[in-house]
C-alpha cells in the first residue's frame, strides 16, 4: 500500500559506519566461539533464580517457547556474547531449557512446534463469518452451469515477422 | 513472529536424538578401562555434543514429567 506522506523514521544509508570502527559488539570478536562455551554460559544463565521467575511469567502470558528461544539467542549473538552460527547450534538446548523450566514450575506452555500450515482460529465470531461466506460461494458455484461458457479453443496463429533476421519456412 | 520463518521449530524438529546410535555399556569398571566409543558418533562434531547435552537434559524432562 502506498502512502501519501514520506516515511523519514529510517536509518540515513551510512549510519552504520557514523560510529568508531569496533564501537559495536557486532564489530569485535564473539565472547565464546565454540558451542560448548555457549552452552556453559546458557546453563549458568538460565539456572538463577531471577530468569527462571522471569521466564515463567512470560511462558503464562502465552508466548512461545520457539519465539522465547529465538528472542534470547538473538540478542546475545547482538551483544557479541556469541556469533550466528553458534547461537543456532545452541538454540534447541535453549528451548529445552525452557521446557524444563516450564514444567518444573507447573506451567502449560505454547511450544510452537505445532504445524504452522494448520490454521488455528479461536475466534468464534470469525468463523462463523467465514462459514457463511463459504456458504455463499458455494451456492453461487453451483447455480453457474459451467457448460454454456466452454467454447472451442481457437489456436491463434502466429503474426508473420517481416524482419531481416526472422526465419524463413 | 511466523511459524513460517521460525528457525527454532525447524531446528528442534530437526535434532533426531532418539535414533541417535546408543552407548553400550562398559563391561569392565576401573579407572584405567578406556571408554566405548560409539560408531558414527564424531564428537568432534559439534553438533553431535549439542545433541547428546540435549538428549540429558530431555531425559532429565521426561523423568520430571513422570514424577509428576
Amino acid at each position: 500500500m502506498l502512502s501519501e506522506e514520506p516515511n523519514f523514521d529510517r536509518p540515513i544509508p551510512g549510519m552504520s559506519l557514523t560510529h568508531k570502527l569496533g564501537d559495536r559488539p557486532w564489530q569485535n570478536p564473539a565472547e565464546f566461539s565454540t558451542v560448548d562455551e555457549a552452552i556453559d554460559y546458557y546453563m549458568e544463565q538460565m539456572s538463577s533464580e531471577e530468569f527462571m521467575t522471569q521466564l515463567a511469567d512470560t511462558l503464562e502470558m502465552g508466548v512461545p517457547v520457539t519465539t522465547l528461544a529465538n528472542v534470547i539467542q538473538m540478542s546475545n549473538a547482538m551483544n557479541g556474547v556469541h556469533n550466528l552460527d553458534v547461537g543456532i547450534m545452541v538454540l534447541p538446548i535453549i528451548m529445552e531449557m525452557i521446557m524444563l523450566i516450564g514444567d518444573s514450575a507447573g506451567i502449560k506452555y505454547t511450544t510452537g512446534l505445532d504445524n504452522p500450515n494448520k490454521i488455528k482460529s479461536s475466534n468464534p465470531t470469525r468463523e462463523s463469518l467465514l462459514s457463511k461466506v463459504a456458504m455463499k460461494y458455494k451456492k453461487v458455484v453451483d447455480e453457474v452451469d459451467f457448460t454454456e461458457d466452454k467454447e472451442e479453443e481457437v489456436e491463434e496463429e502466429e503474426p508473420k515477422s517481416k524482419g531481416l533476421m526472422s526465419r524463413r519456412n | 513472529m511466523s511459524n513460517s520463518y521460525d528457525t527454532a521449530r525447524t531446528i528442534y524438529m530437526n535434532m533426531d536424538i532418539e535414533n541417535m546410535p546408543k552407548e553400550q555399556p562398559m563391561k569392565e569398571s576401573g579407572l584405567l578401562t578406556r571408554k566405548p566409543t560409539v560408531e558414527g558418533m564424531d564428537y568432534k562434531n559439534p553438533l553431535v555434543r549439542v545433541a547428546k547435552q540435549l538428549e540429558v537434559i530431555r531425559n532429565f524432562r521426561n523423568g520430571e514429567a513422570d514424577d509428576a
